[in-house]
């Protein structure tokens, strides 16, 4: 029936790629999709929302000091340009929600990455991420974020998932949506008016 | 709670308030026939919908503690069943109006081509109508719900003299169209029931997509507000709101004298008794109750002495493929959101000289999420590469890029495929659950292949880029959300449980009017039919009570 070409179809694929299990992208692991999927599934259902906007916010799955390496990375990924970027958005929060609703094995997954992200800086810096330069955080993100280094599959594994969530969190935000993609958020039109270009047609 | 009085026997019961039971139930009272109108949830309060609740406005809602109306049915109320290693996506709402509350609203009659597939390649048995017999009820249901499109019959695709204006497509679909026009594929505006004009006191559509969310403005086709209050108005109809049915009852003498049902909020057993009932709880749970109907007279189950009941479940193939256009990477970002899904639609074809392949019956396909997407970035963007402000920068760029491809194809009825019901798993009322048993065959493995090399075509010739491409990989099953087959009508009794008037051929004072009287599937979205054959056969059915009959 589609209720299968509604606009909100995302979320139900995203529903069926979970009760499915892990019918990612090829190249993705099991865990990685599991979270994009759920993440796509909480924007669309407004499932963080309320976390998102509260006034007063601890995280529920992240330790503290792992929310701040959370914060960090997003920011990263979505760094404030001409527009905030995913710090602003509190794409951390999203995380933290899509997290705890995800299976425990996955949640797993994820903290043993942001653990990788430290260790592997140590190894590279002599230092934790957040205490690394902005190069070098940099750097350790180009490394996992190409397919050409020989990273540790769990680090680009890693990278992979917390940029699923942090897309899908960042851009359902009001901040993503209308600040940065420039959406108009018209809801009442008398008209559609579709393509008028003389090229496009 | 309204009791229902047992020694009070309706002339009519109906059971489920969807398409097939709102148009079953608003039919029959308007020409004057009480009926008992049974729904297994409620009515959803369209006043609070969250339909024009943007994002950010919802984190606000959220945050208040409220809820947007929650229309799926959840598996741990009410669960089914699949075996090992063979899942089946089964979407179930219950509710005044069904899934009609969040349907995907394409309305593409089916042909004679559909109707009469099995008599050209000889594969299970044909629709016991023809168009010129279901042509004048589709023209009917077209005035009555309002479905928009184009003047662009085809022998696929026939029947459009009362669509109101199509809306423009955009920009994406365009560029669809010119490259489908390329390879001489047929694209049309497309078929669906938003209302481009205000119709029966319903404002037209406003343009503002999320009809997902429901429209709280009515302005497409939902039972809930487009018959049942009309319904209401004649004074005919009761209904009886979180009636789980479980059962058929039935007499002595095999004939159906009511229903025995489970209130959902005290768990309370009830029944009601009537003259004649008819089925319109949706294909699944539609074949639940006729196989729980078990008695000494139908001991398969009602009226399923011919052991089709169950059987033959058809579900569409579908692929859903992702990609975008350079050619409008970086344009200004509009707004896309239009009529909610595709704009536009491309018919089956392979009936067409030289587009033919090795396979049975067809696909056609549609185009949702084409555009710049209401809900943000297009979750293809998760695979843009990099991270930092290329990464924002690139995704902005495609952000009105998007397009994305979704063939539908017809999948063949297997005897094999097939609708149980479970006794070693009860819900909570003690009921059997239906147990879904469903996968695809050789048939429809060529198929796909004919949609993927056709997909890949399309987005060549317009200039696309295809995204997280997976060739081949369809859906899971029952995604598509159209079951179909399992309760079929047919000529002969001991191939089909129905009649051509949907009335079964061993109990004659019982109907099926949903999806599941459908002998095939097609490829097409079969509520607009559900609609049409609901209206036809509940004509008969007053017209047998007018003459005494039932």
């Amino acid at each position: 029936m589609a209720i299968s070409e509604r606009p909100d179809v995302g979320r139900r694929q995203a529903l069926r790629a979970l009760a499915a299990g892990a019918v990612g992208a090829a190249a993705s692991a099991g865990w990685v999709e599991s979270l994009a999927a759920l993440s796509r599934q909480q924007a669309h259902a407004h499932a963080a929302d309320a976390v998102i906007a509260a006034q007063d916010w601890t995280p529920k799955t992240l330790t503290a000091p792992q929310n701040e390496l959370v914060v960090a990375l997003t920011e990263l990924i979505i760094p404030e340009t001409e527009t905030p970027g995913a710090r602003a958005a509190r794409v951390n929060r999203f995380v933290d929600q899509v997290l705890t609703d995800a299976p425990a094995a996955v949640r797993d997954s994820f903290t043993r990455g942001l653990a990788w992200i430290d260790a592997r800086s140590r190894a590279l810096f002599k230092r934790e991420f957040l205490a690394a330069s902005a190069e070098q955080q940099t750097a350790l993100l180009s490394r996992i974020s190409s397919d050409v280094e020989q990273e540790e599959a769990i680090g680009r594994e890693f990278f992979q998932a917390i940029k699923g969530m942090t897309i899908n969190g960042y851009y359902t935000s009001e901040i993503g949506l209308r600040q940065e993609l420039g959406d108009n958020g018209q809801l009442f039109l008398p008209q559609f008016q579709g393509c008028s270009h003389a090229e496009h047609q | 709670m309204q009791i229902i009085n047992p020694a009070t026997v309706h002339p009519v019961i109906v059971i489920g308030s969807g398409a097939s039971g709102g148009m079953a139930a608003w039919n029959l009272t308007r020409q004057g026939i009480d009926v008992l109108l049974l729904d297994a949830g409620d009515k959803f309060d369209r006043s609070k919908y969250w339909t024009h609740v943007q994002p950010w406005q919802a984190q606000e809602r959220a945050a208040r503690g409220e809820k947007p109306p929650q229309f799926f049915l959840d598996t741990a109320e009410q669960p089914y069943t699949t075996p090992e290693g063979r899942p089946f996506a089964l979407t179930r709402v219950w509710g005044h109006g069904g899934k009609t509350n969040v349907w995907g609203r394409v309305s593409l009659r089916y042909s004679q081509m559909d109707l009469k597939a099995s008599e050209r390649d000889g594969w299970e048995i044909p629709w016991p109508i023809a168009y010129s017999d279901i042509a004048p009820y589709y023209d009917q249901v077209e005035q009555l719900i309002g479905v928009c499109g184009g003047t662009d019959d085809s022998e696929a695709l026939p029947g459009s003299k009362f669509l109101q204006p199509p809306p423009a497509p955009r920009c994406g679909e365009r560029l669809l169209m010119r490259g489908m026009a390329k390879l001489a594929l047929p694209v049309v505006a497309g078929r669906r029931a938003n209302m481009t004009r205000p119709t029966r006191g319903f404002p037209a559509c406003h343009y503002c997509g999320n009809c997902g969310a429901g429209c709280d403005t009515a302005s497409f086709f939902c039972s809930a507000d487009h018959l049942l209050p009309f319904a209401l108005k004649t004074g005919k109809l009761t209904i009886q709101s979180n009636a789980v049915v479980a059962r058929i009852l039935t007499g002595d003498d095999g004939l159906a004298r009511g229903v025995q049902y489970f209130d959902r909020q005290t768990g309370a057993e009830r029944q009601a008794l009537a003259k004649v009932v008819v089925v319109g709880a949706s294909c699944v749970d539609s074949t639940r109750i006729l196989l729980n109907s078990k008695s000494t007279r139908h001991p398969n189950g009602l009226g399923n002495g011919s052991d089709v009941i169950g059987r033959y479940l058809c579900e569409q193939i579908r692929l859903n493929v992702t990609g975008y256009f350079p050619q409008l990477e970086g344009t200004p970002t509009r707004n896309d959101r239009g009529i909610g899904g595709e704009h536009i639609y491309m018919p089956r074809f392979n009936h067409l000289k030289g587009k033919g392949r090795d396979y049975l019956r067809g696909f056609g396909a549609q185009f949702w999420n084409t555009g710049a997407s209401i809900y943000g970035a297009h979750y293809g963007s998760e695979a843009v590469p990099g991270f930092g402000a290329s990464l924002k920068r690139a995704i902005k760029r495609r952000h009105p890029a998007w397009f994305e491809i979704h063939p539908f194809g017809e999948a063949l009825p297997y005897a094999h495929n097939r609708i149980t019901v479970d006794p070693a798993k009860v819900d909570r009322y003690g009921v059997p659950v239906p147990r879904i048993d469903y996968h695809i065959g050789e048939n429809e493995k060529k198929m796909t292949e004919h949609m993927a090399d056709t997909v890949e075509e399309i987005v060549k010739a317009s200039g696309g880029m295809l995204v997280n491409y997976r060739r081949g990989q369809l859906d899971a099953m029952g995604s598509a959300v159209h079951e179909h087959g399992t309760c079929r009508m047919g000529t002969d009794p001991k191939r089909s449980a129905l009649n051509r008037f949907n009335q079964m051929h061993e109990v004659k004072n019982v109907f099926v009017v949903d999806g599941s009287a459908f002998p095939n599937a097609s490829e097409k979205n079969p509520t607009l039919t559900i609609l049409a054959l609901s209206w036809r056969a509940t004509d008969w059915l007053a017209e047998e009570i007018k003459r005494g009959n039932l």
